[in-house]
């Protein structure tokens, strides 16, 4: 069974969310602070941790860089609009992903879900192949088509590539990105990233002014949202 | 005795009267010796005359300087010779020791003349520079010690047109816009010494004065008054007291601006927290209700109806919450905007508690309220909806207080007040320390950055300005044995 840890200083937003993960058949954990988080994540470690990032004495931006101390476990961010650079600071700490307070119970399901995936994913041994329109990826062959005739990618292009696919799902701040692909004292050259996202969106996607695989986050980053075909 | 000294005891009357006086010394003292010495003319010794006739020239120059000492020298010359040096009442000399002595005795007195003058100017010029200072000082003490401020500025003009004999004074300050700006008048009705001069008025211009620090013009001060021109000494001192004048000015204005940029900063920070605060405080509640309808919303999930009327209970539950945030942040911002007023009757206080208790009872099931009402003194002057939104407002911080530690007992007690009738909401919570009890009543304050809520500050803020607005008093107490115990005050209704 799934198991899932929320962890929100207001009770009612806890009820309210452990009773929706529930009725969709997790087993939900809840904490009301920072430090109760940290012990439950230790005694049961969850599949994931739903965590909100206002909350006092430890907050979630704290809870994530404990918890990125010894575990991968996938962690979504709960935040209210006006926390945007927290947001993104807890993301580049290796939170996975963000919902922005309101939010319905079906978009918490669907990034849920989007996460656990990935965790599945990343247990599989064979790279992923992907088809998107008349284009297909296959991260294997490290061969990407077009219309049958193949498409030249360079090599920044293919570290990009490589960096959205391994993280599938997960939602990747420019800083991450620009460090994890072009290396450290890079972060902030966020027009250099765009540039090859653009490019590479050139490449793969169908219509490039309507990402269907690297998908932008407005001011945070981008995330990978295609799923890997099954292999023929 | 210091020369000095010796003279500045002669030199008591002012000056050209002074010179005067001496040479009334050297006429009238060579004259009174003739009388007095003239009798005994040949029993006295030369020397004894002459040392007679320099006491007058040491005195004429004393009191008159110069002139009048070289005078006395001369006419002791003259009178010495005819009067006193044999043959007698004649300028001829018969003995050459005397024609020696004679001479003697003028380039002496000459020379004592000289000195004293000089040693007398000396003192003088002293005296003067010592008063200067003392001026200076005294009203550089004005500015230092009184601080800034209109008062000061007057207490300045004012010493000033006293010191220096002036009739009236006034402050003129350069202003944004207007020029200058008359800010303070001595002596002369305002208004009436303006800046500038009409050369067809009677009298001497009045002295203008610019108060200027580098390059920067502050203003003027204008000094009028019957009186012979400022002397070099007096208009440095003028000018050493109008720069003192200008930099307390300056100074006044950066303060300002300092200040003015102060409060621009903290209202800010204050707007910004208040924004995040208010955001989270409508977001929240806001996040359960979407949640929870979402949820029930979603067909794919079974339901029993036990299930269903818990998610619905608790949308209404928030729903609640969120009114009443909306509710106090309209009052708070009707307060603020100072469009809201008391509407004072009498109100029985032990009615309306009950009343607002059974409803916070509704609101809030696991706490135990607990009454304890003086009907005798329950009668007071209120605006009873300002009154009821007081008391929800504390029991629902008290009960908030309860539930976070656990101690769920709340009592409410209404009795006598001095005059007039207090209401007590006793909680047994985690109380208040000092820090978070100066800060209470500012909801925009007390936030941190890093949590921003508004929790119950602003509930008790506005608690506390509804009853500030009705003429009451609110405070706050610890609970003997814990907790925080939240009192206010009200006039008791009149008798009627």
């Amino acid at each position: 069974m799934t198991r899932i840890l929320v962890v929100d200083d207001e009770a009612q937003i806890r009820t309210a969310l452990a009773r929706a993960l529930d009725a969709r058949g997790y087993e939900v954990d809840a904490a009301a602070d920072g430090q109760d988080a940290l012990d439950q994540a230790a005694v049961h470690p969850p599949d994931l941790v739903v965590l909100d990032l206002n909350m006092p004495v430890m907050g979630g931006l704290e809870v994530t860089r404990r918890l990125r101390t010894w575990t991968t476990v996938p962690i979504l961010v709960l935040s209210v609009r006006d926390e945007e650079p927290d947001k993104i600071a807890a993301l580049d700490l290796g939170a996975d992903d963000y919902l922005t307070k309101p939010f319905g119970v079906g978009e918490l399901l669907a990034r849920v879900r989007a996460l656990l995936r990935r965790i599945d994913a990343s247990t599989e041994k064979a790279p992923p192949v992907f088809r998107l329109g008349t284009v297909e990826i296959d991260m294997e062959a490290h061969r990407v088509s077009k219309d049958g005739a193949d498409v030249h990618l360079t090599k920044t292009e293919w570290a990009l590539l490589d960096s959205f696919v391994g993280a599938s799902g997960k939602l990747l701040t420019h800083r991450w990105l620009l460090e994890h692909v072009w290396g450290d004292g890079y972060g902030d050259d966020v027009e250099v990233l765009r540039v090859f996202v653009s490019q590479l969106r050139r490449k793969i996607e169908p219509d490039p002014q309507r990402p269907q695989a690297i998908v932008t986050e407005p001011g945070v980053g981008y995330r990978w949202s295609l799923r890997p075909r099954e292999r023929t | 005795m210091s020369v000095t000294r010796v003279v500045g005891l002669l030199r008591e009357p002012a000056r050209p009267r002074r010179r005067t006086a001496g040479y009334v010394i050297a006429i009238a003292g060579p004259a009174l010796l003739v009388l007095v010495l003239r009798p005994f003319r040949e029993n006295l010794q030369t020397l004894t005359i002459g040392f007679a006739f320099l006491i007058v020239v040491v005195a004429a120059a004393a009191v008159g300087r110069l002139g009048p000492g070289i005078l006395a020298s001369f006419l002791g010359f003259i009178v010495f010779n005819f009067f006193f040096l044999p043959p007698y009442d004649s300028f001829v000399i018969a003995r050459a020791e005397h024609v020696v002595a004679l001479f003697v005795f003028l380039g002496l007195s000459v020379l004592i003349s000289a000195l004293l003058a000089r040693a007398v100017e000396r003192a003088d010029a002293a005296e003067s520079r010592e008063a200067e200072l003392r001026t200076l000082q005294e009203l550089s003490r004005d500015l230092v010690i009184q601080g800034p401020g209109e008062e000061t500025y007057r207490a300045l003009l004012e010493h000033l047109v006293q010191s220096f004999a002036f009739e009236a004074g006034a402050l003129l300050l350069q202003t944004e816009g207007a020029g200058l700006v008359e800010k303070i008048s001595v002596g002369a009705p305002p208004g009436t010494l303006s800046a500038s001069w009409n050369p067809a008025d009677p009298g001497r211009p009045p002295e203008r004065l610019p108060l200027s620090v580098g390059n920067r013009n502050l203003g003027l001060i204008v000094l009028s008054g019957p009186r012979p021109p400022l002397s070099a000494s007096e208009s440095r001192v003028l000018r050493a007291v109008c720069d003192q004048l200008a930099l307390v000015l300056e100074r006044d204005r950066l303060l300002r601006t300092a200040t003015d940029a102060e409060i621009f900063r903290q209202t800010d920070s204050v707007r910004r927290n208040m924004l995040a605060a208010v955001s989270h405080d409508l977001r929240s509640p806001l996040a359960v209700i979407k949640a929870s309808v979402t949820d029930l919303m979603d067909p794919e999930v079974d339901r029993t109806d036990a299930e269903r009327g818990e998610v619905l209970h608790t949308i209404d539950a928030e729903t609640d919450r969120l009114d009443a945030l909306v509710a106090n942040l309209l009052d708070m911002s009707r307060m603020e905007a100072g469009v809201l007023e008391a509407r004072p009757e009498s109100v029985d206080l032990g009615e309306l508690a009950t009343s607002e208790i059974d409803s916070a009872c509704a609101r809030w099931p696991a706490i135990r309220l607990d009454a304890e009402i003086d009907v005798e003194h329950s009668m007071v002057e209120a605006d009873p909806v300002f009154l009821a939104r007081v008391l929800s407002n504390l029991l629902d911080n008290a009960a908030k207080a309860a539930i976070r530690t656990g101690r769920l007992g709340v009592e409410v007690r209404v009795g006598r007040h001095g005059d007039g009738v207090a209401v007590r909401v006793i909680d047994h919570g985690d109380g208040l320390d000092p820090v978070a009890r100066e800060q209470l009543f500012y909801p925009f304050y007390r936030l941190e950055e890093r949590t921003s809520k508004l929790g119950s500050g602003l509930g008790l803020a506005i608690a506390r300005g509804f009853v500030d607005m009705m003429g009451g008093e609110l405070w706050v107490e610890d609970t003997p044995g814990g907790g925080a115990t939240f009192a206010f005050s009200l006039p008791a209704a009149e008798v009627r």
